[in-house]
């Protein structure tokens, strides 16, 4: 894998909910390998909560060969919101906010025919303790998969192996240490906690 | 073309490679047919050869 390539404001209740103006398309950014985590059932996850709230946004993942889809799975885009708002507000680019050991976390990727009724029509959550906090489905997006590859490799040339975050739906918060997440998609169903 | 992108292409490439594993492994074949991998594996190995020979020469 050479990148993680994250897409922002590619669901409309999303960009409401953080009083983000409209965009023509969504934005893009990307994460390095070394803060990713695959996560496997019962982990403990360490996050640095010393460096301010830490927001969970919830994301279809897809992993591309050929810049086809080869794979797809559920995956958690982790921000430091305030460092994250404080690097806006002075103007400065916001990677440092998302880009912290294990701030990209996902969940074993599986094949797209391990989702009968389609991965874009199959729905990903995420619960904290028990609790639904998003809820989405991919065809609710603003850019369809084919689109979001195509935008992809014009602003950062695929390689095979490459991830793709596609966005998340209405519904991000903080996490507190302690917290018990468990991440919903088709055959996933991963519990996990947080420290 | 310099050795760090040399470097950087046949690294990909080899994750190619171990992607092409995983889906013949895995009898993966609904997005890439087999026929495809077979035909990519034979390209990415020549790559490969010509990819080596240019970090040598650099």
């Amino acid at each position: 894998m050479d990148k993680i390539i994250c897409l922002g404001k590619n669901y409309a209740d999303h960009a409401a909910e953080m009083k983000d103006a409209p965009v023509e398309k969504p934005l893009l950014f990307i994460k390095p390998p070394s803060v990713l985590k695959e996560i496997k059932k019962g982990n403990s996850i360490d996050l640095p909560w010393e460096r301010g709230a830490i927001h969970f946004e919830t994301e279809v993942v897809f992993k591309l060969y050929k810049k086809n889809i080869i794979a797809v799975g559920v995956g958690l885009d982790l921000t430091l919101r305030d460092l994250q708002k404080e690097l806006k507000e002075k103007g400065h680019p916001w990677e440092r906010a998302k880009t912290f050991k294990n701030s990209c976390l996902i969940s074993e990727l599986k094949s797209t025919k391990d989702f009968p009724l389609g991965w874009e029509k199959t729905p990903f959550s995420l619960l904290v303790n028990g609790e639904k906090r998003q809820e989405a489905l991919f065809n609710q997006a603003i850019m369809r998969a084919d689109e979001i590859i195509h935008y992809a490799n014009e602003n950062f040339p695929l390689c095979d192996g490459d991830l793709i975050f596609t966005g998340t739906p209405a519904g991000v918060g903080p996490l507190k240490s302690g917290d018990q997440l468990t991440l919903k998609f088709g055959p996933i169903d991963l519990s996990f906690g947080v420290i | 073309m310099d050795r760090y992108k040399t470097s950087h292409d046949i690294l990909a490439r080899i994750e190619r490679l171990r992607i092409m594993h995983d889906l013949m492994k895995e009898k993966s074949f609904e997005d890439i047919s087999k026929e495809e991998i077979l035909t990519d594996l034979k390209t990415t190995c020549e790559e490969l050869e010509e990819l080596f020979l240019q970090l040598s020469d650099q």
